[in-house]
């Protein structure tokens, strides 16, 4: 009852010096807005990668010509991947559910009419639907015959369909690629973004030897797509790859591979390890924002105390204990640092949301932002208030009501 | 009520220097007394009044406030009599600035261990000094006989047995000074015991009884027949 009476105090005392309040509240409220959209940007940020992991395939490894530290897919002209290499990861390998070789290329003029788009051309087998677990939505895939009869059939992706056709049926129609003219045979499903942030639906799918022979002119493959049956087992799988690949290829270290090989466990580590660094380097800004926002209560309560001796002296005269005058200052300092903190989530979510809405990123709201808010803010308000609670609290009553 | 047994009160001046403020006060106040204690500025008026008000405590000798030793006591036992049975009235008022008169009122009841109604108490106290009327105003809306009437019912509030009034006129005009006399007169014929500290002759002698000090010391102790 007293307590609650003395809590009373602190909120008139704060209510009688409005600007005062506010220039302390605005630290904290600051640092904690900080704190709240970087973890919120951060969560939409991995929750945007988890999904490009999750569209990528989770059991699934992959095999991509060209070595060094390129990251995201290589380009035509490398040709150190060959079918043969493909043929021996089968048969040598135990746990491959399906092995998919093909070929890709970027930035592909597709022709429908008077209509054109660019895309990414991939030349498949029947394997690649099943190694992607990706299949056509109307229509048919690419089929053996089709490969083994270097047919003219594709297969698009519901970007390059809305993109030349619209609203359209686009099966039975025809597209042309590098003057060659192929029949839409099916439509894949909607998969959204890769890991690297590509739109994976802007893509057209041909048969592997029809891309090979007849549009590219190579021998070689771009990359091979496994698909495990375990999940627990892509790091070995993915060893595994790598040893024949050297083997085949004749790479002994120091030698460089001339190929890579990765999994979606080692791409969300590696997206995630950045994002660790750069999160936890803003986490330290804000909390640095924080601390000062922390002086600055400190130093502006110091100041208070030494302008309200007289109140303190009055208050002292008739009958407040010690403890009752330091509950007041430190009551102020808590509730200057708890609503600041709580202001300051609820603005950092209002920039969280905006920002998500200018820039097109997602933001993921969540509980934590609000109770580290809280636990971050009464510890502030603790530390910065407890000296000038103190400072308070022993002053000599004879002393401090002549102000 | 108040037993004071050779008290003394010394101070160190910041060049080491002994200053005897107190030097030996043997003093009795019974219950329901009306007392004026006069001495001239700088004579040790100020440190009694606090040393009575349990706000400072001697260097030596013995205190009882009814009955109960007072000299020796911690920061809290001294902080609950102060609240329980000791009323302050200040020369300067000492109301809280930006802070209505009810609101001033209920200082001491803040501090009070028991559970209460404090607004209506605090509204009680201002009726019974004629201020019912101006709850919600401030210090600065009030005039000086006002302001000190507030500060009497804060003094009242929590229904202490002592009424420590410092010069309580010294900032008064004459019409107001007569007020503020005629309440502590009624605190008085209400059975309170009331103290006065005050260095005016005129005051001094609306008391029953009136002490003078001098260099520390009691010199006189008149009892007078109103």
């Amino acid at each position: 009852m007293k307590t609650g009476r003395i809590i009373g105090l602190a909120f008139s005392g704060l209510a009688k010096q409005k600007m005062r309040t506010f220039l302390m509240m605005l630290g904290i409220v600051i640092g904690v807005a900080t704190l709240t959209v970087i973890i919120s940007l951060t969560k939409g940020a991995q929750h945007k990668v988890m999904k490009g992991i999750k569209n990528f395939g989770t059991n699934a490894v992959m095999a991509s010509a060209g070595g060094g530290r390129m990251f995201g897919p290589p380009d035509g002209s490398t040709t150190t991947l060959t079918m043969a290499d493909a043929e021996a990861i089968k048969a040598s390998i135990k746990g491959i559910k399906h092995i998919a070789p093909f070929t890709m290329h970027v930035a592909q003029t597709v022709v429908a009419g008077s209509k054109n788009t660019e895309a990414a051309v991939f030349g498949v087998t029947p394997e690649f639907a099943d190694a992607w677990q990706w299949y056509a939505e109307k229509g048919d895939f690419i089929s053996a015959e089709d490969v083994s009869g270097l047919s003219k059939n594709c297969v698009l992706g519901q970007t390059v369909v809305r993109e030349l056709f619209g609203d359209q049926d686009p099966i039975g129609e025809t597209v042309r690629l590098n003057n060659t003219s192929f029949t839409v045979v099916g439509v894949l499903t909607k998969r959204g973004a890769s890991p690297h942030g590509m739109d994976m639906d802007n893509r057209v799918v041909v048969p592997l030897s029809t891309a090979m022979r007849r549009l590219f002119n190579t021998t070689a493959i771009g990359m091979i797509r496994l698909y495990v049956d375990d999940p627990d087992r892509l790091d070995e799988v993915t060893t595994s790859v790598s040893a024949i690949l050297r083997e085949r290829h004749h790479i002994t270290p120091p030698q460089e591979d001339d190929f890579r090989v990765t999994n979606s466990m080692a791409m969300a580590g590696t997206i995630k390890g950045v994002s660790k660094t750069l999160t936890t380097f803003l986490l330290l800004l804000a909390s640095i924002s924080l601390v000062v926002g922390g002086l600055v209560i400190a130093n502006i309560m110091l100041i208070s105390v030494n302008e309200r001796k007289k109140e303190i002296g009055i208050r002292r005269a008739f009958g407040a204990k010690a403890r009752d005058i330091r509950q007041q200052f430190l009551g102020e300092a808590l509730i200057v640092t708890l609503c600041g903190g709580i202001g300051g989530t609820i603005l950092g979510i209002a920039i969280s949301l905006a920002i998500a809405g200018i820039k097109k990123m997602p933001a993921v709201l969540s509980w934590e932002p609000f109770v580290l808010a809280i636990v971050f803010s009464a510890a502030v308000g603790i530390v910065a208030g407890l000296q000038p609670a103190r400072k308070a609290a022993g002053l000599d009553p004879v002393a401090a009501i002549k102000g | 009520m108040i037993e004071l047994r050779n008290i003394t009160k010394t101070y160190n001046k910041d060049g080491g220097a002994e200053v005897k403020v107190l030097q030996g006060i043997n003093l009795a106040i019974g219950q329901g007394e009306f007392v004026s204690i006069m001495a001239p500025s700088g004579m040790g008026k100020s440190t009694m009044m606090n040393i009575i008000g349990c706000l400072d405590q001697p260097t030596g000798g013995e205190y009882f406030l009814d009955g109960i030793e007072v000299a020796g006591m911690n920061d809290d036992d001294l902080s609950r009599i102060r609240n329980k049975k000791i009323g302050f009235v200040f020369q300067s008022f000492n109301l809280l600035p930006r802070t209505t008169a009810l609101e001033n009122v209920e200082l001491p009841l803040i501090y009070s261990p028991d559970d209460l109604d404090i607004k209506a108490k605090a509204k009680s106290a201002l009726e019974a000094v004629g201020l019912g009327d101006r709850v919600g105003h401030q210090p600065s809306e009030l005039s000086g006989g006002q302001q000190q009437r507030v500060a009497i019912a804060r003094a009242l509030v929590n229904d202490p047995a002592l009424i420590l009034a410092d010069e309580p006129t010294g900032n008064l005009d004459s019409a107001s000074s007569n007020e503020v006399m005629a309440i502590f007169k009624k605190l008085h014929q209400d059975g309170r015991t009331v103290i006065l500290v005050t260095h005016e002759p005129e005051v001094a002698a609306q008391a029953d009884r009136i002490i003078r000090m001098k260099d520390g010391q009691v010199v006189s102790d008149e009892r007078r027949a109103n």
